[in-house]
């Protein structure tokens, strides 16, 4: 006597099992919807870093990676080697500052590494299997925003969770559990909010093409264009500096700022020669809402190209 | 779905006046279909609205009017519990080229709702069913063309769907490639239960694999139903005749010897259609008349209807 079972059929004192029968029916569980968002999203964080892929797929999502948190170990090699409180002797700068730091690995990861996630399922035919499936369109775009935002996430956040835990375990970190605590929260906060704002704008302009190449120079031009004009007005033509709503990288630290209680006034902002120093004449309340601005137009901007994608309706 | 009706196995899949605009354009107007359990063959030309009639049944597009109903569910209220039994392979012929066959077999079973480790085991029978086991971790990339179908046809079986999607499943293949994919079809709908719809614009390729057909003509339903109903299993006789000079008009001296005799007659030329009897009696009678008339055979054989005269009919 045998019994079918979910994987197999096994003898009746357990004794022996067939483990392989080739295709059979399957009369488990499944998983619906919340197991296709899974699926998606982690298959999607895979391929953005590259894991499963040829070699050439790693280097870029890896050296975004490293140049992210390369500074962050030279830190905590300094502190550990010189053995004095740094931070305070403002030699190693403190954790809001580190986001200078990781500017060059959110360029290069947004401007090359992220156009791909979206572009390459319109390339090579998986939308339209996607969408067979049990994922609706906002499901879908909702679970590769949040794999591009969760990987995103290792740039905005990892070095500093890696340098407030250094910092702690080198005798270097804050005093007390309070503060660490809030130290904590506000590097989780900030890196959440730079990472969502990112996404939106990289995964917005990834939409409009299904080139990726074209997809690698609109988030580039974005990135950058949008940086270079508004400082320019800004900083050197002394216009309104409300105009640093459209700057990605400067609103996006704005918001890390007050994140981190610097508000208006900020320290330096008695340096006239300090790029970006007119960000502490914005109001708080409109920081927050041009970042959310960047995140709703950003959904937005994706959501209307997809609906005009055939068999998306 | 497995009760049976009094006429016979109940439909998987059923729409009611299920029409379907773009702008201007009627892709489905009025469609009335039921699909029973077996192969179905869905065949019309490109433009006839099979692609929209397979979007419309998968809930995929809401449609202008009618309903359908899949499986007991509806595809627009329904569409991705419903999506979890139903399998789909698109037409297209574009897989993520640096992926293993096994890992994108695996990963679609993944997202229609299989566990991992299920999605796993699975992805590899289903390779090894399709012919692909020794590939299967070879890169999509690698794969030739009738290989890549096959992957497409093991992703959409491999979470054990009551029902598969095939879009042009034989697209790109050539005769030999396109015979081993049919019979693998016609194998999984009558060894494994799975209810198959094949959308195709080749016509002997339907015959000769499915068991109902809905044949679709600018968004019209030309014609629904069993093949052998459709077509019959009745063989006329095909007689071609050699149009000659001297005697003048043999030709329609027979066309006019066998009406006489009551036998069911088409003409088209010089070639005769003759149905209404017993296929040796009708040669008998196509002999006998061309002899009398002084005629020359150049062609005579029995033959079926075929999926072609049922649109040059109908369409």
């Amino acid at each position: 006597m045998s019994e079918s079972t979910e994987s197999g059929v096994e003898a009746a004192d357990g004794a022996a099992q067939i483990l392989d029968q080739r295709y059979r029916p399957y009369h488990g569980p499944r998983h619906g919807l919340a197991g296709a968002v899974r699926a998606v999203l982690v298959s999607s964080m895979r391929f953005t870093l590259g894991l499963g892929r040829p070699a050439r797929h790693k280097f870029l999502p890896w050296l975004a990676v490293v140049v992210a948190l390369v500074p962050a170990i030279v830190f905590v090699g300094i502190a550990t080697v010189l053995d004095i409180d740094l931070i305070s002797e403002n030699i190693l700068p403190e954790y809001h500052e580190y986001y200078g730091y990781i500017q060059a690995a959110l360029f290069f990861y947004c401007g090359i590494v992220v156009p791909e996630i979206l572009v390459a399922d319109r390339r090579n035919g998986m939308l339209p299997l996607y969408l067979s499936t049990p994922l609706r369109l906002w499901s879908y775009l909702a679970s590769k925003a949040a794999a591009v935002a969760v990987t995103l996430s290792v740039i905005t956040m990892g070095p500093l969770l890696f340098l407030l835990v250094a910092y702690t375990v080198e005798g270097s970190g804050p005093a007390g559990i309070g503060e660490w605590l809030t130290v904590l929260v506000r590097i989780l906060g900030s890196g959440i909010a730079i990472a969502a704002t990112m996404t939106a704008a990289s995964l917005a302009v990834s939409s409009l093409t299904d080139r990726r190449a074209f997809a690698v120079i609109g988030v580039v031009l974005l990135l950058l264009g949008s940086s270079l004009v508004t400082s320019s007005l800004v900083e050197t033509a002394e216009l309104d500096p409300r105009l640093y709503a459209f700057n990605l990288f400067e609103i996006g630290a704005a918001l890390k700022d007050r994140i981190y209680g610097i508000g208006p006034p900020l320290a330096f902002v008695e340096d006239n020669g300090a790029p970006g120093r007119r960000l502490s004449e914005l109001a708080t309340w409109f920081v927050l809402c041009a970042n959310a601005a960047w995140v709703l137009a950003g959904a937005a901007v994706v959501w209307w190209r997809y609906r005009r994608i055939e068999g998306t309706q | 779905m497995s009760a049976e009706t009094a006429s016979g196995p109940a439909a998987v899949a059923s729409t009611t006046a299920l029409t379907q605009r773009f702008g201007s354009t009627v892709a489905l107007d009025a469609v009335d279909i039921q699909l029973h359990p077996g192969v179905t063959g869905l065949v019309g030309a490109n433009g006839a609205g099979k692609t929209t009639l397979i979007n419309a049944l998968l809930g995929l597009r809401a449609p202008t009017s009618g309903s359908a109903n899949v499986l007991g569910l509806d595809p627009r209220s329904q569409g991705p519990a419903l999506r979890t039994r139903v399998g789909f392979a698109p037409e297209r012929d574009v897989l993520p080229d640096e992926m293993r066959a096994v890992d994108f077999v695996r990963h679609l079973a993944q997202v229609r709702g299989l566990p991992r480790s299920e999605a796993r085991t699975r992805a590899s029978d289903c390779l090894w069913l399709v012919g692909l086991g020794e590939e299967r971790t070879r890169t999509l990339g690698t794969m030739s063309t009738g290989q890549r179908q096959r992957v497409k046809l093991a992703q959409a079986i491999a979470s054990d769907p009551q029902l598969v999607l095939l879009d042009e499943p034989t697209s790109g293949l050539d005769p030999t490639q396109r015979s081993e994919m049919l019979t693998l079809i016609g194998e999984i709908s009558s060894e494994h239960s799975v209810s198959v719809v094949l959308s195709s614009h080749l016509l002997n390729e339907v015959e000769s694999v499915c068991d109902h057909v809905v044949a679709l003509d600018a968004g019209r339903l030309v014609a629904c139903g069993p093949l052998s109903e459709l077509i019959g299993d009745d063989e006329g006789v095909l007689v071609e005749l050699v149009d000659v000079t001297e005697p003048a008009g043999t030709v329609d001296a027979v066309e006019r010897a066998l009406r006489a005799t009551g036998i069911a007659l088409e003409r088209s030329g010089t070639t005769l259609r003759l149905g209404g009897g017993e296929r040796d009696e009708l040669c008998d009678r196509a002999r006998d008349a061309v002899a009398d008339a002084g005629a020359r055979i150049r062609r005579l054989e029995t033959r079926r209807r075929t999926l072609a005269d049922l649109f040059e009919t109908t369409a």
